[in-house]
């Protein structure tokens, strides 16, 4: 009974007010609710991301074979010189960065376009918005094959066309040049929609006065998109360029399907040859060790991208 | 509130013994259990059979108070779904009694000690084809047996090739196959007729198949993949005989003769003449394109050895080191690919036998077109090279294929072999 009001802290009890103890318990309790809620996702999230990222980064310093997992050895550094001295897994990271190149200043553009559009245009305005979305929502193997009918060589409707218009039919997919190319439209044309509907929100939420004071000083449409839309849409922007450069180096469905990283290895993409050595090859240590330093790589990249931003924003 | 909490926390506690428990391999009732996976789904024509075959087995020995299980794990294209629950009991050691896997498998599975040696439990293996003996075998021991056999030829159509003015009794046989040269010939008559490739020789395929089909053309020339201790590509790929088969194949391409990129069904519709196919497509003609008359003739052979070499190998029952009835697990391994089995599924789907025995029972029911395969296989058949480094193997060979089916850009065959055979012993050197 002597202890009531005194709080224990590290073993030296000090004396509490009444009203700070309610407010203790009050806490305690919310915290124990917050914890509960909490649980399940946390639980979740360790188990199948935390838990595994720590895992693989173990197994990059290991000699794993995917076959007998009780015999792996510490290896140090192995993995990563092997690394730098494998022509497959330095090409997967050129072609890699060349698709990312690519693809950002593509989807973006294609969905900033779009969002303008539709930002001005009324009519049938859900029609288009859905037409625009429809290809996020499915199935990336899905479009992949409808893609594939669409490019092959021989029956392919787009070469059809072509050599309707006396264009020489293209090879697209089945050439070393052009496969990866292919693929960046065929990402882009995928992935557009998403962007646009946040910069569709972004446009919309720009105030009106502030484009009615423009007209006032009389400027142009040219002056209006690059003064006050495009600075007005740089919050917008910047979540949108982040999270289509992480997405692009993620590049796996498309190269899978479409080309199975062929031809010579045009379209092996680095998330590609982690799943190739770690799975079909049974490398899982060297798989591992691909995915640090790809994820340091990208990593980094983002940080160097967020510092950009802030600078400017100075 | 507390009963309700000691209720979930037995509840929990329950599945979690009732999770980490091995399956038990004796039951309540005192009879011994033994598991088996098959890779196939237990709708398929296929996995029938095995159903089938499995119920046999255990009316037979019902006495020795022995029950066999099976599982269908089905497999999805590259084997994943199948070997990725192989791969997941691997680490946890739930690996069931038998498993099924892929020819190419055995020597990565035998080697990391996932699959035990039949020989002391399977003594008549003089009756097993050779082809299926070189393929379950790895250092000296026989770890699989195959489920069915397989093999390649070439299709052709024998209304188009009749209108081109070949004869078809002068084609070649088993016993007199073509060289490479007079296939040529052939090729240039039906591409002069129709103006389109003479035949589809599977070269957008990117995957096992192009290993499986196009093999055979380096062995004829006395040539191999990889050495026959499994243990140089460097000095045996990059050699002669290799750079003769691959020119061979560059010149069906350059003049025209076939094509990376066919057109979707060519032979089966009736578009192009020809084509490199499996046994497989023998049951797709039969239910899907009946209409086409067919036949089918041997590989052409390298004029130089006039050796012919075909592709063989499936997929195959083996036990596992973990299971601890090894003697049942061996009898089922040895059931499931006996003579009844072997008939059983060569009737029901177009599969090669794998035993002596069955093969003379089938040579005679049998149509000529499955004929040809069976005797060529059991003359002819190669297995795939065993080496732990398979799968890294195969693709540097695929690879080496789509290199030099780029002709204009790599008109030197020597050196996209050096590439791809240094690829394969570097592989081959990490996993040995």
């Amino acid at each position: 009974m002597s202890k009531i009001g005194w709080k224990e802290n590290r073993g030296v009890y000090t004396f509490l007010r009444p009203e700070e103890r309610t407010k203790n318990k009050t806490r305690w309790k919310e915290n124990v609710v917050a914890y509960t809620f909490l649980g399940p996702a946390l639980l979740l999230l360790s188990m199948f991301l935390v838990i595994p990222s720590i895992m693989s980064v173990y197994y990059s310093f290991t000699d794993y074979y995917l076959l007998t997992p009780d015999m792996r050895k510490f290896v140090g550094l192995d993995n990563f010189i092997n690394l730098f001295q494998d022509p497959i897994f330095l090409k997967s990271l050129v072609n890699t960065l060349e698709f990312v190149v690519w693809v950002i200043p593509l989807q973006i553009g294609a969905a900033l376009g779009l969002a303008l559009l539709l930002n001005k245009q009324r009519k049938a305005n859900t029609f288009f918005k859905v037409a625009y979305f429809s290809p996020v929502v499915m199935s990336l193997v899905v479009i992949s094959v409808l893609w594939l009918y669409l490019l092959n060589p021989n029956e392919g409707i787009i070469n059809n066309v072509l050599t309707y218009f006396g264009i020489s039919a293209q090879p697209f997919l089945t050439s070393p040049k052009q496969a990866i190319f292919t693929i960046v439209v065929v990402s882009a044309w995928q992935g557009a929609g998403f962007q646009m509907l946040i910069f569709l929100a972004g446009l919309q939420n720009i105030p009106g006065d502030v484009y009615e004071a423009a007209q006032l000083d009389g400027i142009n449409k040219w002056q209006r998109f690059m003064y006050i839309t495009l600075p007005l849409l740089k919050p917008t922007s910047i979540f949108i360029f982040i999270t289509t450069l992480i997405g692009a180096f993620k590049l796996l469905v498309q190269p899978m399907v479409m080309t199975q990283g062929g031809p010579v290895n045009s379209t092996m993409t680095v998330v590609y040859y982690i799943y190739q050595t770690g799975f079909t090859d049974r490398m899982v240590g060297y798989a591992s060790s691909i995915a640090l330093l790809f994820g340091t790589i990208i990593g980094l990249v983002t940080i160097t991208q967020r510092k950009l931003v802030k600078e400017d924003e100075d | 509130m507390k009963k309700w909490l000691l209720v979930s926390i037995s509840l929990l506690l329950m599945f979690a013994a009732v999770g980490c428990s091995k399956s038990e391999s004796v039951n309540s009732d005192g009879k011994k259990t033994i598991t088996m996976w098959v890779h196939i789904s237990d709708e398929n024509e296929e996995g029938k059979v095995y159903k089938k075959r499995v119920e046999a087995f255990n009316k037979k020995y019902a006495p020795d108070n022995i029950k066999a299980k099976i599982e269908f794990i089905p497999r999805s294209g590259n084997g994943g779904g199948y070997e990725d629950k192989v791969n997941a009991a691997l680490t946890t050691s739930t690996l069931p009694d038998v498993i099924t896997l892929d020819g190419p498998n055995t020597a990565a599975y035998a080697k990391s000690g996932v699959i035990a040696p039949l020989d002391e439990y399977v003594k008549d293996q003089e009756d097993l084809l050779p082809s299926i003996k070189q393929q379950g075998t790895y250092k000296d021991k026989l770890y699989a047996i195959g489920v069915s056999e397989s093999s390649v030829g070439i299709y052709y159509n024998k209304r188009m090739l009749q209108e081109a003015g070949v004869d078809l009794n002068t084609l070649p046989t088993v016993d007199n196959p073509w060289t490479w040269d007079q296939f040529l010939a052939l090729c240039k008559t039906l591409k002069d007729k129709y103006d389109k490739p003479a035949i589809d020789m599977q070269l957008q395929s990117k995957d096992e198949m192009l290993t499986y089909a196009l093999t055979p053309f380096v062995w004829s020339a006395d040539g191999d993949i990889i050495s026959k201790d499994g243990k140089k590509a460097e000095g045996v790929f990059n050699k002669k005989p290799t750079v003769e088969a691959l020119t061979f194949i560059q010149t069906m391409l350059k003049e025209g003769y076939t094509t990376r990129t066919p057109v979707k069904q060519a032979f089966e519709t009736e578009k192009y003449p020809m084509k490199i196919s499996g046994v497989w497509t023998v049951t797709d003609m039969k239910t899907n394109y009946q209409k086409v008359d067919y036949g089918v003739i041997p590989y052409p052979v390298s004029p130089k050895t006039k050796k012919l070499v075909s592709p063989s190998g499936s997929w195959q029952f083996a036990m596992t080191q973990t299971s601890e009835n090894k003697e049942w697990a061996a009898k089922l391994v040895d059931w499931m690919t006996n003579k009844d089995s072997n008939v059983e599924l060569s009737r029901t789907i177009a599969a090669l036998p794998v035993r002596y025995s069955s093969e003379k029972v089938m040579a005679k029911e049998f149509s000529d077109q499955m004929n040809v395969f069976l005797k060529q296989l059991k003359e002819t058949g190669h297995a795939r090279p065993v080496t732990p480094a398979y799968p890294q193997v195969t693709r540097a060979f695929q690879q080496t294929i789509d290199d030099i089916s780029f002709y204009d850009q790599n008109k030197d065959i020597q050196k996209v072999l050096d590439t791809h055979a240094k690829e394969m012993q570097s592989a081959i050197d990490k996993a040995n």
